[in-house]
């Protein structure tokens, strides 16, 4: 797996200065596959994983939707450093449904002489049901990480997929002092027909983020793709406020996707915590309008 | 170049004729072009209501945001539809406008690409022969091409005579322009800053044309959340004097 060929990371091509790209430890591989269970469970039928990229076994601890698996993708070497090329491929099938986090921020550190690389392949069945949430990207000072998402959907579907980014280490005093952000993000139906595509790229050094039309003084970005039948993205959009408060420091925005595909819905804030309400109470709403039931509430301790 | 789009009203001598191209691209950048662009505000409207824009220095700053964005997006689908138009190739065509579709993330920024395209490509038809034009149009019915903007920017001027450099930095223009405009109607600003504005921001488009020539289809970027959720507003949004 390699990144080599886009542009933005050619200027980070020099090998690692302690392990080299691909060896054991660098190359995370996780491949989870989400089944319905003839008793009506969906389950965690069959996965494959590489270190660094561990999970814990699927918990059914969902009072509201108690069939349904919530898998904890954790990262055992800590956060992303130079060299590291992560792979992840989540299938759901048929009929299956299944939430998705991980256990802490995911902390991209400090790279000199390489880059980090994360790719993800999400294949949704028909009437399959995933949601994706993990906790927040800090990228520190010198981060390069670049990111290529593909997701593969039936018409039936729905993928809630959510990533928040922060602006650094902002209560170290750093903001912004990473070296590159990548974040491409494509959807297409099994056939092949594409839906949409979005391509987030970030060079502080190059182009400042901080202006009115980018970040405006907010740290916290998040980035939502709801991809979804058309019936459940006309009352989702009808039901969701964008808004701008500037006493919260917060703002939010929703728009339609090409090709009636679903939606978008993008949010700024000061700090984390508003951000990731706003994130987990979308995801509620998706979960209300496609099952019928709203999401769980977060434990205290995220 | 294929036989009948050599044979077109304009296009053989013009290109040889440095004044009629001069003169084309006059013609098609000019904001009295009828392709509907006095009617969008490129988000500046709610920018102007939310308190982003106040005056001309954020004006200045909010409008060299937008002309980012659209370098790295629409930018880099015009200068693949003019190269394809060249080349002759209207899958290439469909190809650059069907990335600059998909890109497109807001709903009535889609509705606004689709609709100046489709009226340049029909207007484009009424001024000049090219089979080129006539089979992309043929797409637009069929909608097997969605006839976004910059992809109709790129074919016609293309077809004009205009070289892709020139293309780019006159799509430039537009994006400002349109927001220039759209400010003195709902801004505490003058003609002479909108003016001051718009002659410092051309210096620029130059240095975004090196960046985005290279690049190919599917390097389309931006990063803009600031302004998505400003689009956002404006699509939710009851008083509205513009339509984007």
């Amino acid at each position: 797996m390699s990144f080599d060929s886009a542009r933005e990371v050619r200027p980070y091509l020099a090998p690692p200065a302690a392990m080299a790209v691909g060896i054991p430890g660098k190359s995370g591989y996780l491949r989870l596959g989400f089944e319905l269970a003839p008793d009506g469970r969906s389950i965690l039928r069959d996965w494959e994983r590489r270190a660094p990229l561990i999970v814990q076994q699927a918990l059914y601890f969902d009072e509201q939707i108690p069939e349904m698996p919530c898998v904890y993708i954790l990262s055992s070497g800590g956060p992303n450093v130079d060299g590291d090329r992560y792979e992840q491929h989540f299938t759901v099938r048929r009929g299956a449904f299944a939430h998705l986090s991980t256990g802490a921020a995911t902390k991209l550190a400090e790279m000199r002489r390489n880059y980090s690389g994360l790719r993800q392949l999400f294949e949704l069945e028909a009437d399959a049901y995933l949601e994706y949430l993990p906790e927040p990207t800090i990228p520190c000072r010198h981060t390069r990480f670049i990111a290529d998402t593909t997701i593969r959907i039936d018409p039936s579907a729905t993928l809630f997929y959510a990533e928040i980014y922060m602006s650094g280490r902002k209560h170290s005093g750093e903001r912004f002092r990473y070296d590159l952000l990548s974040i491409r993000t494509r959807a297409e139906r099994p056939d092949g027909e594409r839906l949409f595509r979005e391509k987030l790229l970030v060079r502080p050094a190059e182009r400042s983020p901080e202006t009115a039309g980018a970040m405006n003084g907010y740290d916290v970005f998040a980035n939502v793709v709801v991809l979804t039948p058309e019936r459940h993205a006309d009352a989702l959009f009808a039901r969701t406020r964008a808004f701008i408060d500037r006493d919260r420091g917060l703002a939010a925005g929703i728009s339609r996707l090409p090709n009636r595909c679903g939606l978008l819905y993008k949010a700024l804030g000061r700090e984390t915590g508003p951000v990731k309400r706003l994130v987990r109470a979308f995801c509620s709403d998706v979960r209300l309008e496609v099952k019928g039931k709203p999401l769980f509430e977060e434990f205290p301790w995220r | 170049m294929n036989a009948s789009a050599s044979s077109a009203a304009s296009a053989p001598s013009a290109a040889d004729d440095r004044a009629t191209v001069l003169l084309r691209l006059l013609q098609l950048t000019d904001s009295a072009l009828p392709v509907g662009a006095f009617s969008f505000s490129n988000g500046l409207e709610t920018a102007v209501a939310e308190g982003l824009v106040h005056d001309a220095a954020t004006l200045e700053a909010f409008t060299e945001d937008l002309l980012v964005q659209s370098a790295f997006t629409d930018g880099i689908a015009a200068l693949h539809a003019h190269r394809s138009r060249l080349a002759g190739d209207v899958r290439g065509i469909v190809e650059a406008d069907r990335y600059a579709f998909e890109t497109r993330t807001g709903g009535e920024g889609r509705l606004m690409t689709c609709r100046m395209g489709r009226k340049l490509a029909e207007l484009a038809a009424r001024l000049f022969a090219d089979a080129l034009l006539d089979e992309w149009l043929e797409a637009l019915r069929a909608g097997a091409s969605p006839g976004t903007y910059p992809a109709a920017q790129g074919l016609v001027f293309a077809a004009s005579g205009i070289d892709e450099r020139a293309l780019f930095v006159s799509q430039q223009y537009g994006v400002a322009s349109m927001a220039l405009n759209a400010a003195l109607r709902c801004l505490r600003v003058s003609h002479y800053d909108t003016q001051r504005i718009l002659f410092r921001l051309s210096e620029r488009g130059g240095a975004l044309y090196e960046e985005a020539c290279v690049l190919a289809l599917d390097e389309m970027h931006a990063f803009v959340p600031q302004i998505d959720i400003l689009a956002s507003l404006h699509e939710q949004g009851i008083q509205r004097l513009f339509m984007n």
